[in-house]
């Protein structure tokens, strides 16, 4: 079953429902951003329409909001790479670097590429030695590997990405008997 | 949707931060907008301390609460002062981990050195229960020789505490919380008692983990785990429900099955009269004349407040305790506050089966061998122990962004993988290292504190450590049938940062949690353990604040 089917039903507790159905809300609507400038908030969005590709959606699951948001709020997970500058500059400098990678390898902005240099961009950040002046001061490889795990875990705590892995986990009521190999419930049908 | 906590949550980390961003900062001053006030940023006169109590306890995470509730039941005036909310599980706690955000300690901590520490959802609690809000429960004891590593390998550094000082505590600990067990635990000493219930069933991660490690000739059993196999009565609360195997134990228990404290010590330190509470954060210990703590300055809802004492509990784990030391210059002559810090080596493996495993299922950690706790052929100190584990989808998507690198396409396609996916991990000893440590940066949080900065690189122990074991966990995984099997390294459990031992010339604190320089503090929290033990700590930091609280008890009263 998907989340369609059991969003409604009575295997969902209600503090379950409410964090879901608020995420699906979201999904969709049209959404401002409050910390980054525009420019920068789209170009975000498109970064991470390559680390996740979602070609067969009409609309696709939202990523770059919840990192502005975070952005604007100040809110921290915790913890941060002592080698990287706080969250909010990393952010900005970072995309500003993305920019300049795009720039030194094809003389365009990152928007403005096809799929496939895109991925030449962003393949060379994750590589760690990145060209721009931005990489001398910002690691590469902590800060893709921070901008990486923020926008996954925005991914696979949407609905839609729990169905695409066949996770029901949030059907949390009553109770799983059936826990052992190849043994499942018939809501995990 | 607990938004009441969300909302409360952000008391504690406001929503006007400190502003580090130099452009930012820069934009700011030249429009001239000021940051909006923060009650911290000027000296206020302080409240006068309208009562004196007993005893103070700062913390109510697994240092803190056990004693908490022993002081209380020998008529003790106490009162608990907790960072965070106190939430009610079964209406708050939803199975979604992105809403489960608010139980971790998420105010910044700097991670520096060679293997930053993850810090937040990985280690580190807040709220009335601490981190045993999202401990995954399980509680296997040290084995003897874990508290002895520099009496049988000549490094790293003993324990003033034998085994047979904490095997009453730890009988103690596991019948009134309730551990689910094995009777008879099959490594160790004989125990006078078994567990007070029968193991939790093995989820598909343990079924293969026993698969694979009979091939290979490792000896495996059902772990400890402080949740409940069957219905359980609580002093203080009453019936306890059985765990309904929803694998959430990391981000929160909504049925009070698992054993975390706002179940167990600290409704029966209620009972007995304890004061709690919550949202109240410490920025201030106060001494008296002769060197005493007198009085403690807390923040609770904006407010601030003084409570004078004639005893102070710090038991807010090894960041927060040795912040709170170090901020106030307190009990630092010994020069080891913030020192030898360790973290357990944690390294997971995973891999793919042909099998339907649905790794979300069931009580994560629910098999356990300590087979590699003295390994023949090890060319290292200390050992370890394996458990297979559990894992929630969440956690796992960014394991695999961080560990395999993986993005685009090939991310999704390996994610969908998901319900064929298991994994298993070691638990290992850590040695102390001069290079390790926690520290005060010049940075500052919301409260207009200085975050702690916490250095850590794994030695030549721990990498020796963990090449043993992913050798022994890829054969296991290979053994069970796993394909594209892989390792992502991690390390876990922040320890030692106030360490406990005979002398106040290299320890903080006594074998009874009193602190050398000041007689009437005491510390019980994983900063006071002198070796980080082979074992996960929560059982232990359980046990000694129970000895902790008998010692004092005995002494004082």
């Amino acid at each position: 079953m998907t989340s369609q089917d059991l969003l409604p039903s009575s295997h969902v507790s209600a503090a379950t429902h409410a964090a879901l159905s608020q995420r699906l809300a979201e999904t969709g609507a049209a959404y401002e951003p409050q910390f980054l400038a525009p420019e920068t908030f789209r170009l975000l969005e498109a970064v991470a329409a390559r680390l996740f590709p979602q070609p067969e959606r009409s609309v696709p699951i939202p990523l770059a909001p919840s990192v502005d948001q975070r952005l604007t709020e100040g809110r921290a997970d915790g913890w941060r790479y002592d080698a990287l500058p706080p969250d909010r500059e990393a952010y900005r400098l970072g995309l500003g670097g993305i920019q300049e990678i795009a720039q030194s390898l094809f003389q365009t902005d990152f928007e403005a590429l096809d799929a496939t240099k895109q991925d030449e961009v962003i393949e060379a950040l994750a590589s760690g030695n990145p060209p721009g002046a931005v990489w001398q001061m910002l690691p590469a490889g902590r800060f893709f590997e921070e901008m990486l795990a923020e926008l996954t875990e925005a991914y696979y705590a949407h609905p839609w990405a729990q169905d695409e892995i066949g996770y029901t986990g949030y059907a949390d009521l009553p109770a799983w008997t059936k826990i052992g190999l190849n043994e499942k419930e018939p809501r995990e049908a | 949707m607990p938004d009441e906590e969300i909302a409360e949550e952000s008391l504690l980390t406001p929503t006007e931060p400190a502003i580090q961003d130099p452009l930012l900062r820069e934009l700011l001053a030249e429009n001239q907008i000021a940051p909006a006030d923060s009650t911290l940023e000027k000296a206020q006169p302080l409240p006068p301390a309208t009562e004196e109590v007993d005893c103070i306890v700062i913390g109510l995470g697994a240092g803190g609460a056990p004693l908490l509730a022993r002081l209380a039941q020998a008529g003790l005036k106490v009162v608990a002062l907790e960072a965070g909310p106190w939430h009610n599980p079964e209406k708050d706690f939803a199975t979604d981990e992105r809403a489960q955000d608010f139980l971790f300690w998420n105010d910044e901590r700097l991670a520096a050195g060679g293997d930053p520490l993850a810090m937040g959802k990985n280690n580190s609690g807040t709220g009335v229960g601490g981190s045993t809000l999202h401990y995954t429960a399980y509680t296997p004891r040290p084995l003897p020789d874990d508290l002895h590593i520099k009496r049988d390998f000549g490094v790293g550094e003993d324990w003033p505490l034998t085994y047979d000082d904490l095997a009453p505590y730890y009988a103690e600990v596991e019948r009134f919380i309730g551990v689910s067990g094995p009777t008879p635990y099959p490594w160790g000493p004989a125990r006078p008692t078994g567990y007070p219930m029968a193991p939790l069933p093995l989820n598909s991660a343990a079924q293969l983990m026993v698969r694979g490690a009979e091939k290979i000739g490792i000896q495996t059993s059902p772990a400890p785990n402080a949740a409940l196999s069957a219905r359980y009565f609580q002093e203080g609360v009453g019936w306890r429900e059985a765990c309904t195997n929803r694998g959430f134990c990391q981000a929160g228990c909504s049925n009070g099955a698992k054993s975390s404290m706002d179940v167990t010590f600290i409704p029966l330190a209620v009972k007995h009269g304890a004061d709690i509470r919550p949202n109240s954060f410490v920025t201030e210990i106060e001494r008296n004349e002769r060197g005493h703590v007198s009085a403690v300055v807390y923040v609770q809802n904006g407010q601030n407040h003084r409570l004078a004492c004639k005893n102070l509990f710090l038991c807010g784990g090894s960041v927060e305790t040795p912040r709170l030391l170090l901020l106030n210059e307190l009990a630092l002559t010994s020069g080891q506050v913030g020192r030898n810090l360790m973290a357990h080596p944690g390294l997971q493996v995973w891999g793919t089966f042909p099998d339907e495993v649905r790794p979300n299922k069931g009580i994560p950690g629910g098999l356990i061998s300590q087979d590699t706790h003295r390994p023949k052929d090890a060319d290292f100190v200390g050992g370890y122990l394996l458990q297979s584990i559990g894992v929630m989808p969440v956690t796992f998507s960014g394991q695999v962004a961080r560990g395999r690198k993986l993005w685009g396409q090939p991310l999704r396609d390996y994610m969908r993988q998901f319900n064929h996916i298991a994994g298993i991990n070691i638990l290992g000893d850590c040695l102390p290292h001069t290079s390790n440590y926690l520290e005060l940066s010049d940075e500052q949080d919301a409260r207009q504190l200085p975050k702690p900065r916490l250095h850590f690189t794994a030695q030549e122990n721990e990498h020796r450590m963990n090449a043993h074991a992913e050798k022994v966990m890829r054969d296991i995984w290979a053994a069970a049938g796993a394909t594209d099997i892989w390792s992502f390294q991690r390390y876990a459990h922040v320890i030692g940062t106030a360490r406990m031992g005979l002398s106040g010339d290299d320890a903080v604190v006594d074998r009874d949690g009193r602190a050398f320089d000041v007689p009437n503090l005491y510390i019980c929290d994983n900063s006071v353990f002198p070796s980080a033990l082979s074992v996960n700590p929560a059982l232990t930091i359980m046990a000694l604040s129970l000895r902790t609280a008998d010692r004092f008890l005995a002494n004082n009263v």
